[in-house]
């Protein structure tokens, strides 16, 4: 069976879909570089953009291929590598793929039990299962986004009118504005402070209730991280190393995994 | 106003720009929805045995449900943070809170862009792009050399480096965002914490203790702005 779903038909298909996403990318990239370019942003900046965020992504990434070395032994290699590539997550597609493989009745996920049948279901149940951000985006991003700059165009208009209530109304308004983006760094916070929790949690009451004999690795992982970034950010500050941003959040991971091994 | 190309000003550039993001983000996202759905249809009838959809419909109440209310959840607070052109390919492309989200909040701090602007918008859809196309070039390269690879990253040597990639992450991004707003994340922070170490168990489900911890960020980034203004 491992053959069967090995085969050059299934790389062709998941192939084309990766390849259709990636000319997606590609094209919104364009776009957007002339857009910033038309608007009058610094070109140097929007490329140091893309650097930094190809630089962040290369260590993630590895790990999400990690996700597809591991279920290729049950699924074959083209469809978890599409399901990764494609609106998949890490943390999603094992769960799934096992509550799929034990609704369609081989137990669990592998190899040996694996059908035509239970293959076919399982893989449709990923897509189904996960295509819910996808369907809202298309039929309520333009609506919800426009809603959104609508509400910060209003809040701008007032400015341009002349009197002490409309100044007034103006000010409080830009107040508003200006919290969208207090907000948005807020719930940043808030997810960061999630996860963050959860190590301490782990650590704390892992293996028994206040035994603190849980994981420690990865709050280690996390304090080694963070040093690191805050020694890189400090030269790049002080030594005017812009360049440095781009690759700090990158290196500073690497420091963070390579002290997973070496703990 | 300062005219841009062709006597066309800013504003009108920028209507235009959103104008095509959307249509393109809408007709990329349907064809791609189109795509997945029909894939294992294609491939069942390949391996001659097409989807058992009684099975799949089962599976989906006991599986499916958590993830479609978590979607609802993604699109209503990571859309505003990613804009229109990250919001399309973001969803297209997965992998948000462990990759994408972060990764459009660094490049925000590098561009020094803020929320809601059209600056912002277009550091988030580079941001992303660049972002996916390198996960897509990784996964391609690491599947075409996954026999020569395979020893090497699944070495137990390595093994805990690749179990910390989100806590290496995190890490890294508690320092940029926490330094400038220690008193505002010291409650989140306290309450997860509190939260996890009393109910160890939803260290399964810390996807969805972000909503409560975002919320009282939020909240008190609110009553913060309210004694200023």
């Amino acid at each position: 069976m491992l053959q069967e779903l090995n085969s050059p038909v299934l790389y062709l298909i998941c192939g084309a879909i990766i390849l259709f996403v990636a000319v997606t990318c590609v094209i919104f990239m364009v776009r957007a570089y002339r857009a910033g370019k038309a608007i009058g942003m610094d070109p140097a900046r929007l490329r140091r953009t893309v650097t930094s965020s190809m630089t962040f992504s290369f260590l993630p990434s590895v790990g999400i291929l990690l996700g597809v070395i591991a279920l290729s032994g049950s699924l074959g290699t083209p469809w978890p590598w599409l399901r990764l590539s494609v609106i998949g997550a890490l943390h999603y597609e094992t769960q799934v793929a096992e509550a799929a493989a034990e609704a369609v009745g081989i137990g669990r996920l592998s190899a040996e039990s694996m059908t035509p049948r239970a293959f076919s279901t399982i893989a449709l149940l990923m897509s189904v299962c996960i295509m819910w951000g996808m369907v809202l985006s298309l039929f309520f991003n333009k609506r919800y986004t426009s809603r959104l700059q609508s509400r910060e165009s209003d809040e701008k208009g007032p400015e341009q009118k002349k009197g002490e209530e409309s100044r007034n109304n103006a000010r409080k308004k830009a107040a508003g504005a200006s919290f969208a983006d207090t907000a948005m760094t807020a719930m940043f916070i808030g997810l960061i402070s999630a996860y963050l929790g959860s190590y301490i949690g782990g650590f704390v009451s892992g293996n028994g209730k206040f035994a603190f004999h849980g994981d420690i690795t990865p709050i280690m992982v996390c304090l080694v991280s963070c040093v690191v970034m805050g020694l890189l950010t400090a030269i790049a500050e002080r030594k005017n190393q812009i360049w440095l941003e781009s690759f700090s959040i990158a290196l500073s991971m690497f420091a963070g995994m390579t002290a997973a091994v070496l703990l | 106003m300062k005219e841009i190309e062709n006597g066309v000003n800013r504003e009108q550039y920028l209507a235009k720009y959103t104008r095509g993001t959307h249509i393109l983000g809408r007709l990329c996202t349907a064809v791609t929805l189109a795509a997945l759905l029909g894939a294992p249809f294609l491939i069942g009838a390949y391996l001659g045995a097409l989807p058992d959809l009684g099975a799949a419909a089962k599976a989906f109440v006991s599986v499916g449900l958590v993830w479609t209310v978590s979607s609802f959840a993604e699109f209503l607070i990571y859309t505003p943070m990613l804009g229109a052109g990250g919001g399309y390919l973001a969803f297209i492309t997965g992998n948000l809170i462990n990759m994408k989200i972060p990764c459009a909040m660094n490049a925000r701090e590098i561009a020094g862009t803020k929320a809601g602007t059209p600056e912002n918008e277009i550091v988030s859809t580079l941001s992303i792009a660049a972002s996916s196309l390198v996960t897509i070039v990784v996964l391609a390269a690491g599947v075409a050399a996954l026999v020569p690879l395979q020893p090497v990253l699944q070495s137990r040597t390595l093994a805990p480096a690749f179990d910390n990639v989100v806590p290496a992450l995190f890490g890294a991004m508690s320092y940029q965002y926490f330094r400038r707003n220690l008193k505002l994340a010291a409650m989140p922070m306290l309450l997860m914490s509190v939260i996890f170490v009393v109910a160890p168990s939803l260290t399964s489900q810390t996807s969805l203790l972000i909503l409560p911890s975002g919320a009282v960020a939020i909240g008190l980034a609110y009553l913060g702005y309210r004694r200023k203004h």
